[in-house]
C-alpha cells in the first residue's frame, strides 16, 4: 500500500462526501423518474437506461444505477459536440442526441441533454437521460439491424443534437416527425416524455443544489472529486504488476463478415509505478459494410468497464480516475473509429462485448486476482426485438425488446459470477422480464425459462450457466429479430477456467421438431410455432479444479451441474450421500492435473 | 431501566392496561399506556428465546407498579406485540424447510427473481441463492392463460407423485405459485386441495390466496417466505398466547404487520409473512402522532437511530408512506416480500457504525457496525473499530460512567486510541476533529437517505419536522434538521422506544381491493361503481366487526398511462363515484400528480385505472394528556465538558430530561440526558420542552452548521 496516502488526504472530507452523495442521489431520481414513467417494457421493466451528470466543461461528475455502456464514455463527447452546435443554451432548451458519430452508442438510445443554467445565466452543469427505444425508425423492425451495409439502409433516424424543448416546451415539429417513422408512436412519444421528465427533474434538484451551496463552490467540489478520483485510480494501478499483454476474442461469423469472424485483438500496458494504464484497440480491422460497427464512444467505454471491473468496486468512475487512462483509437476501425455512414446498430452489444472481455480477459493475464474471465455475448433470441399485432386488443401493433433470458456473468477472482448479466455492458444492472407480464402485455406465451445444467463456465469460481427459454406467439404471426454471438465461440475463461455455454436458436415446429435458424436476423414464428433461445452462460476463473469441493457438491445438490461433471472437470468424488469423498477426491485431482 | 413520563402507578384497581412489546436484536422494549401516559422498560433481548427477554421487561413493569407479573397482567386490556429484527433473525436460524411448487418450465422462478443489480463492479459477491433450493423445487405440470384459460390441465397423478416427495423428503412446509393463478385459480386450489389430504399437518401458502398480484416472481416469492414462517411463527405465537395466559394475562394479543397496524394473532399466524418487518414499520406511526400532538399538522421526516441502522420514513399530510417493493434483506441480495409496506427504509448507519479511512483519505462511517459484540471499542469487549458512539464518547457527549443508565462504563481512553490510529494520523487531524468528522459523515449519510425519500416523494424538508428516535438519535439530529432546514427536531417522550410506543397508537387496519380495469377515454361508470360498493361493502363488514372505536377510511385508485407499468396513487375523495366531472376530477388529480413526481403529464393522454383499494383504521384510544407534576426529584443537573467545531471544548449545561418541566427553553449549546438517550443541544439552538412531554429543538438565528 501506498505509503503517503495520506499526504493526499482531502481537504474537507466530510464535504466531499456529503457533495458526492447528493448529486449521485439526483443521478438516482433521474433514473427513477424514467423507469417509473417508461412506455416500453425497455424501459418500465428491463430498465435499459442511464442517467448522469456533466460538468460544463464536459467532464463526466456522477452517475448512479446507469448502464456502464451507455454512460462512461459518451455523454462527455456529446456534451463537447453540443457545445459545438449550440453555443448558447438557455433555460428551458432540451436537446435529443443519438448520432453514434457524434458520441452516442447505437441510435437506438435516444438521450436527452438539458443545460442546467444559474439564475445568472451561466451554464454550470449538463443533465443526461437515456433510454433504448423499442423502436427509431429502422427498415426492419428491430434495433439491432445486423445485416445493414450502411445508415441509409439501417433506416434509423439520427438527431445529432436537435433541439427538442425551448421555454420548457416542446418543438412540435421534432415530435410530428417522429410520429410519422417510428413505430408504434404513443410508445415512443411516452418514453420521449419521460425522458424529458428525467432530465428536468434533474435540472430542478440540481438547480436546488446549486442555489443551496452556491455554484462555484459546487465547481470547486467537481474539481476536487476529480482529484480524489485520480488518486484512487493511482492507488488501485498500482497494485496491479507492470506489463503489456494482448488479449483476442473472436466473434461469431455474421453477414458482411469473413467467414472465420472477426477476431478483435485489445493491448493492455500497465505503468504500476506510475499507475497508469494504457488500452490500444487499433490492431483491429477497418469499418465492415454491416451494423456491427463500435461507435467511439462503446468502444472507450467497453474498455472503462473491463478496466475498472478488474480493479474493485469502490474507485469512482469519471473525468478524474479517467486521467490514469489511455485510450488508443484508429479512425476508420470497426472498434472505436466508426465514421458515418457506416452503421452502427449493434454498437452496444456484439463487437463491444468482446472489447471489454478482451481488456478483462488481458488484466486477468497479468496476474492472480485481477479482471475477470469473459461474460456472455448478446444479442441471442431471448432478448428478441418483437413485433406484429395483437388480435386481443384491435390488431393494434407492438414492437419491443424481450429481457426474457439473460445468464452472462463472467467468473471473478473471488467470487462465481452475477447470474442474470446480460453482458459487460450492464453488467446486472438489467432486469429480467416477468413472464406474467410480457404475456399480458404481448400476444406471446413462455412455455419454459430456466438455467441449464452442466453449461456454467467451469473455473475456481465459475461463470454462469446458460439460459434457455422457449416462446412463441399466441395469435397472429410474430416477428422476431435477434443478432445473437457466441454461438460459435463461446466465453472465455482465464487463469485455468473454462468457457461457459454457447448460445443456441431453434424453431420448434408445430409437430416437436426443431429446425436451426440463423443466429443473426429475424424469423417469423406462427402459432403453435415457438423459438428455442439459448444465451451464453460466462467463462470460468481459475483451475476448477482448485474449486472448494463443498462448492462443487453443493453445484450437484442444486443441480447446477451433475455427478459426472463434478468428478471429470473439477475433480470432485461424491459420496452416497452427496457429500465430498475426500479421499478420493484428492486421487482424482492429482491424476487429472497435467504433470508439471 | 425505565424512562417514565407518567405520575405514579398506572395499574391500580380497575384500570385499564395496554402493553406493546418490540423485540428488538439488541434491546426488548416495552411500553405500558394507562391513564397516566406512556411507560418505557427495556430489557436485553434474548435471540434464542424472545420471551425471556419480554418476560423480564415485565417484570421490571410490573416491579415498578409494585406489582406482582400476574397482578399486573390481570389489569392488561391489550398486548401488541412487534418484533424489530426478531423475523430476520428467525429468517436465518429458523425458517422452516420448504417446498416450492410451481408451473412446469417455470423452476427458477425464485433463482432469477426481476434480476437487476446494485453494485455493478462489485465482484467479490456472487448471486444469491434462491429463497428455496432448486432441490426443492418441483414443477407441476399444468398451465394457465394470460386471461384465465386453461392451456393444460392439471395432471393431478403426476401432482400426487410430487406430493409423495415432498413427504419422503420430509419438507416442513410448502409454497404453491403457479402462473396465472391471479386470473384463475382453479389449479392452484386443487393443488392446495391434495396437499392437505396428502400431507396432513403441513402448513401450505398459496400464492394467489395470499398475495393476488401479476408478477410471478413476486407473488412466488411471497408465498415462499410466508409458507417457511409459519410452522416457527405459528408455534412462536401460540407459545407466546400460552405463556402472557400463564402468566395472568386475559386480554387480546394482537400482532404488529410491516403494514403499520395490527391484527390478531391468530390472523397473523395464518400469514406471518406480515410480521417481517413489522417493529420499524410502526415507528412513522409514534411519529404522526408527535407531530400531530406536537406541532399544527406538519409532514414529518421519521427516524430510528438504533445501533447498527437508521430507519426512515415519512408522514405526509398526515398518512403513512407506503412501497409496494419489500425486501427481506438487501435490494437485489435480499427477498422480495411481494407486499407493500410502510416505506420504511434503512440504511447501515447508527451508534455502532464503524468509521474507516480509505486509500484516497476519504472518510467513510458504515455500512458496517460493530454490532453488540464485540462492539465499539469503548466497550472494552474487544471491539477494535472507531464507531460512532466511540466519537461521541470522544467529544464528551457520553458520560463513561452514567451510559445507559450506568449500567455499562465505557472505556474512554480505548475509544481515544482507537480513534487516534485510525481516523485522526491518516486524516492528520485532532482526536477531536476526527471524531467530529466522523459525526458529520454520518450526519450527511443521514441527510442523503432523507433526501432521497423527501425528492422522490415530493416533499420540502424546509416544511417538515425531523421526529428523532432511538437512543443515539441525540448526537447529531439537530444538525440532520438543520441541513435539511427542517424548521424543528422533536425528540419524543418516548423516542428511544419509537416503535413500542408506535405500536400503542397503532390502529387496527383492514384494506380491501379490487381490481377493476378502466379508462378514461371509454370509461364504463358502472362497473367502477360497482367495484366502489364491492369495496365499501367489505368496508362496512369489518367496520361493523370492529366495537366503538372512531374509524377512518381512505379510498384511492392506483392509476397510470397507456403502456406504463408502474401505477401511482390517486386519492379519492369517498367510495361515491356517480358522474363523469367525478372521474373527471380523478383524471385531472392524476396528471397533476405526475406532474408534481416526475416533471412531466400528458394532459392529452387517458389514464388507466388498474386497482380500487380502501384503508379502513380503526383508531386506536386516545392517549390521555401526561401529568408531570409531583414527579420524584431527579439527580441535579451539572456541567459537561464537550467539544464543539470551531469553538474547542466547552463547559455546557447538563440538564437531566425527566426534570425538564414543560415549558423550559434551554438554551444551547447544553446536554439533555435521560437513562436511556443523550440529546447534545448545539450552539445556535434552543430545546422547549413541550406540555406532551416532547422536547424541541429549534434553530435559533440565522441557520448554519
Amino acid at each position: 500500500m501506498m505509503q503517503d496516502s495520506s499526504a493526499d488526504a482531502v481537504a474537507d472530507p466530510s464535504r466531499l462526501a456529503i457533495l458526492a452523495n447528493r448529486l449521485e442521489s439526483i443521478a438516482r431520481q433521474m433514473a427513477h423518474t424514467l423507469h417509473r414513467t417508461g412506455r416500453s417494457g425497455l424501459i418500465n421493466t428491463a430498465r435499459d437506461l442511464s442517467c448522469c451528470i456533466l460538468t460544463a466543461r464536459h467532464e463526466l461528475l456522477s452517475e448512479a444505477e446507469s448502464l456502464p455502456s451507455h454512460v462512461l464514455v459518451g455523454p462527455d463527447i456529446m456534451s463537447e459536440w453540443l457545445q459545438r452546435w449550440h453555443p448558447n443554451p438557455r433555460p428551458g432548451d432540451a436537446f435529443l442526441h443519438n448520432s453514434p458519430y457524434h458520441g452516442n452508442s447505437h441510435a437506438a438510445d435516444h438521450a436527452i441533454m438539458v443545460p442546467v443554467i444559474d439564475d445568472a445565466g451561466v451554464h454550470r452543469f449538463t443533465v443526461f437521460a437515456k433510454a433504448h427505444q423499442a423502436d427509431i425508425g429502422n427498415s426492419r423492425p428491430t434495433s439491432y439491424f445486423s445485416a445493414a451495409r450502411d445508415v441509409y439502409e439501417e433506416g434509423a433516424l439520427i438527431f445529432p443534437g436537435v433541439q427538442v424543448q425551448r421555454d420548457y416546451r416542446d418543438i412540435d415539429d421534432i415530435v410530428r416527425m417522429c410520429r410519422l417513422r417510428i413505430r408504434v408512436p404513443d410508445q415512443w412519444w411516452g418514453d420521449y416524455q419521460a425522458l424529458i421528465g428525467a432530465a428536468r427533474i434533474g435540472e430542478r434538484l440540481l438547480l436546488a443544489l446549486g442555489n443551496e451551496i452556491g455554484w462555484d463552490a459546487l465547481e470547486q467540489h467537481a474539481a476536487d472529486w476529480f482529484d480524489y478520483s485520480e488518486r484512487r485510480m493511482r492507488a488501485a494501478l498500482r497494485k496491479l504488476p507492470s506489463g503489456r499483454t494482448t488479449a483476442s476474442s473472436v466473434h461469431d461469423p455474421f453477414p458482411g463478415t469473413p467467414t472465420e469472424g472477426v477476431p478483435i485483438n485489445v493491448t493492455v500496458e500497465v505503468d504500476g509505478d506510475a499507475g497508469r494504464i494504457e488500452v490500444d484497440l487499433r490492431d483491429n480491422p477497418d469499418c465492415l459494410p454491416n451494423g456491427m460497427n463500435v461507435s467511439e464512444a462503446n468502444a472507450s467505454a467497453a474498455v472503462m468497464i473491463g478496466i475498472f471491473s478488474s480493479i474493485g468496486e469502490t474507485v469512482p468512475r469519471n473525468a478524474g480516475s479517467y486521467r490514469c487512462i489511455a485510450i488508443r483509437l484508429r479512425e476508420n476501425c470497426c472498434v472505436g473509429g466508426a465514421r458515418h455512414p457506416a452503421s452502427c446498430s449493434l454498437s452496444t452489444t456484439n463487437l463491444a462485448s468482446k472489447i471489454g472481455n478482451a481488456t478483462q480477459c488481458a488484466i486477468a493475464g497479468l496476474a492472480e486476482g485481477f479482471g475477470l474471465a469473459e461474460a456472455g455475448t448478446i444479442v441471442p433470441a431471448s432478448m428478441a426485438v418483437i413485433s406484429g399485432r395483437d388480435p386481443r386488443y384491435d390488431n393494434r401493433p407492438f414492437i419491443n425488446s424481450l429481457f426474457l433470458m439473460h445468464t452472462g456473468g463472467a467468473g471473478a477472482p473471488s467470487a462465481d459470477a452475477w447470474l442474470t448479466t446480460v453482458h459487460i455492458g450492464d453488467l446486472g444492472l438489467c432486469y429480467l422480464d416477468s413472464v406474467e407480464l410480457d404475456e399480458l402485455r404481448y400476444p406471446l406465451r413462455v412455455v419454459r425459462r430456466g438455467i441449464e445444467t452442466d453449461s456454467e463456465g467451469a473455473g475456481r469460481f465459475c461463470g454462469a450457466p446458460a439460459g434457455i427459454c422457449e416462446y412463441g406467439p399466441t395469435g397472429d404471426p410474430m416477428e422476431a429479430w435477434f443478432a445473437s454471438d457466441g454461438t460459435v465461440n463461446a466465453p472465455l475463461g482465464v487463469r485455468g477456467g473454462l468457457e461457459g455455454g454457447r448460445s443456441a436458436q431453434f424453431k420448434r415446429n408445430r409437430d416437436g421438431s426443431l429446425t436451426p435458424v440463423e443466429p443473426c436476423g429475424g424469423v417469423v414464428l406462427h402459432p403453435g410455432e415457438t423459438l428455442v433461445a439459448r444465451c451464453c452462460g460466462g467463462g470460468g476463473y481459475g483451475d476448477p479444479l482448485d474449486r472448494e469441493p463443498e462448492r462443487v457438491t453443493e453445484d450437484v445438490k442444486e443441480f447446477r451441474i451433475s455427478a459426472e461433471r463434478a468428478g471429470a472437470v473439477y475433480g470432485v468424488v461424491l459420496d452416497p450421500n452427496g457429500e465430498v469423498d475426500e479421499k478420493a477426491t484428492i486421487a482424482l485431482r492429482r491424476r487429472l492435473r497435467p504433470v508439471s | 431501566m425505565a424512562e417514565s413520563g407518567s405520575n405514579g402507578s398506572a395499574s391500580r384497581h380497575g384500570q385499564r392496561v395496554r402493553i406493546a412489546c418490540d423485540v428488538g436484536g439488541t434491546f426488548t422494549d416495552l411500553v405500558v399506556s394507562g391513564q397516566n401516559g406512556f411507560q418505557l422498560f427495556k430489557s436485553e433481548s434474548t435471540p434464542a428465546d424472545p420471551l425471556i427477554g419480554i418476560v423480564a421487561a415485565l417484570e421490571l413493569a410490573a416491579r415498578a407498579h409494585g406489582a406482582s407479573v400476574a397482578s399486573f397482567l390481570a389489569h392488561v386490556e391489550t398486548v401488541a406485540h412487534a418484533t424489530t429484527r426478531g423475523t430476520n433473525a428467525l429468517l436465518t436460524g429458523g425458517a422452516a424447510k420448504t417446498a416450492f411448487l410451481t408451473t412446469e418450465g417455470h423452476r427458477d422462478i425464485l433463482l432469477l427473481r426481476e434480476g437487476g443489480r446494485l453494485n455493478p463492479y462489485d465482484n467479490t459477491q456472487s448471486f444469491p441463492p434462491p429463497y428455496v433450493p432448486r432441490a426443492l423445487t418441483f414443477e407441476v405440470p399444468e398451465r394457465m392463460g394470460a386471461s384465465g384459460e386453461i392451456v393444460r390441465r392439471l395432471d393431478e397423478e403426476e401432482l400426487d407423485g410430487i406430493i409423495d416427495r415432498l413427504a419422503e423428503r420430509e419438507v416442513e412446509a410448502v409454497a404453491v405459485c403457479l402462473l396465472w393463478s391471479v386470473v384463475n385459480p382453479a389449479h392452484e386450489i386443487r393443488v392446495g386441495e391434495r396437499l392437505a389430504a396428502k400431507l396432513k399437518g403441513i402448513p401450505f401458502t398459496l400464492s394467489h390466496r395470499l398475495n393476488p398480484i401479476v408478477r410471478e416472481y413476486r407473488r412466488a416469492s411471497a408465498a415462499a417466505i410466508d409458507a417457511s414462517l409459519k410452522p416457527l411463527m405459528s408455534g412462536y405465537l401460540a407459545n407466546l398466547d400460552a405463556h402472557l395466559r400463564a402468566l395472568g394475562f386475559a386480554g387480546r394479543l394482537f400482532v404488529v404487520t410491516s403494514q403499520g397496524g395490527f391484527i390478531e394473532a391468530s390472523a397473523a399466524a395464518e400469514a406471518p409473512i406480515h410480521m417481517v418487518n413489522s417493529g420499524p414499520s410502526v415507528a412513522p406511526v409514534a411519529g404522526r402522532h408527535v407531530a400531530r400532538l406536537d406541532t399544527s399538522g406538519a409532514d414529518a421526516i421519521v427516524a430510528d437511530t438504533g445501533g447498527t441502522s437508521y430507519d426512515l420514513s415519512l408522514v405526509r399530510n398526515g398518512r403513512l408512506p407506503w412501497t409496494s417493493e419489500t425486501w427481506l434483506g438487501g435490494r437485489f441480495t435480499g427477498h422480495m416480500t411481494g407486499f407493500p409496506s410502510v416505506d420504511v427504509r434503512s440504511i447501515g448507519a447508527g451508534g455502532g457504525s464503524i468509521a474507516w479511512v480509505d486509500e484516497g483519505g476519504l472518510l467513510h462511517v458504515g455500512p458496517k457496525s460493530a454490532g453488540a459484540e464485540p462492539g465499539p471499542a469503548c466497550y472494552g469487549r474487544g471491539g477494535a473499530s472507531s464507531t460512532v458512539t466511540d466519537c461521541a464518547l470522544a467529544l464528551g457527549y457520553l458520560d463513561p460512567d452514567s451510559f445507559l443508565g450506568g449500567r455499562m462504563r465505557l472505556n474512554a481512553a480505548a475509544a481515544r486510541r482507537c480513534i487516534e490510529m485510525e481516523i485522526a494520523r491518516p486524516l492528520r487531524l485532532s482526536i477531536e476533529d476526527a471524531a467530529l468528522a466522523v459525526i458529520d459523515v454520518l450526519t450527511q449519510n443521514m441527510v442523503s437517505a432523507i433526501e432521497e425519500i423527501t425528492v422522490q416523494q415530493g416533499i420540502d424538508p424546509a416544511a417538515a419536522v425531523l421526529v428523532a428516535g432511538g437512543g443515539a438519535a441525540g448526537f447529531n439530529s439537530v444538525h440532520i434538521a438543520r441541513r435539511l432546514g427542517c424548521p424543528a427536531t422533536l425528540f419524543p417522550q418516548t423516542g428511544a422506544a419509537l416503535s413500542a410506543a408506535g405500536a400503542l397508537l397503532s390502529d387496527l387496519v383492514f384494506v380491501a381491493g379490487r381490481v377493476q380495469y378502466a379508462r378514461s377515454d371509454v370509461p364504463d361508470i358502472s362497473t367502477i361503481q360497482a367495484a366502489l360498493a364491492a369495496l365499501s361493502a367489505q368496508i362496512a363488514k369489518f367496520t361493523a366487526n370492529a366495537g366503538p372505536q372512531a374509524v377512518e377510511i381512505d379510498y384511492w385508485v392506483e392509476a397510470r398511462y397507456p403502456q406504463q407499468t408502474w401505477e401511482i396513487e390517486v386519492p379519492l375523495a369517498g367510495c361515491d363515484l356517480r358522474s363523469s366531472a367525478d372521474l373527471a376530477r380523478i383524471v385531472g388529480d392524476f396528471h397533476d400528480m405526475h406532474q408534481k413526481l416526475y416533471a412531466v403529464c400528458d394532459r392529452a393522454s387517458p389514464i388507466e385505472m388498474i386497482a380500487w383499494r380502501a384503508r379502513a383504521s380503526c383508531r386506536a384510544p386516545e392517549v390521555a394528556p401526561r401529568g408531570l407534576a409531583g414527579r420524584r426529584s431527579h439527580p441535579a443537573g451539572g456541567r459537561r465538558r464537550i467539544y464543539l467545531g470551531g469553538e474547542g471544548w466547552t463547559m455546557v449545561p447538563l440538564h437531566p430530561f425527566p426534570s425538564v418541566a414543560p415549558g423550559t427553553t434551554i438554551a444551547g449549546p447544553a446536554i439533555i440526558e435521560s437513562s436511556v438517550t443523550t440529546i447534545v443541544v448545539p450552539p445556535r439552538s434552543r430545546a422547549i420542552r413541550l406540555g406532551s412531554g416532547t422536547l424541541k429543538v429549534e434553530p435559533v438565528g440565522a441557520a448554519s452548521s
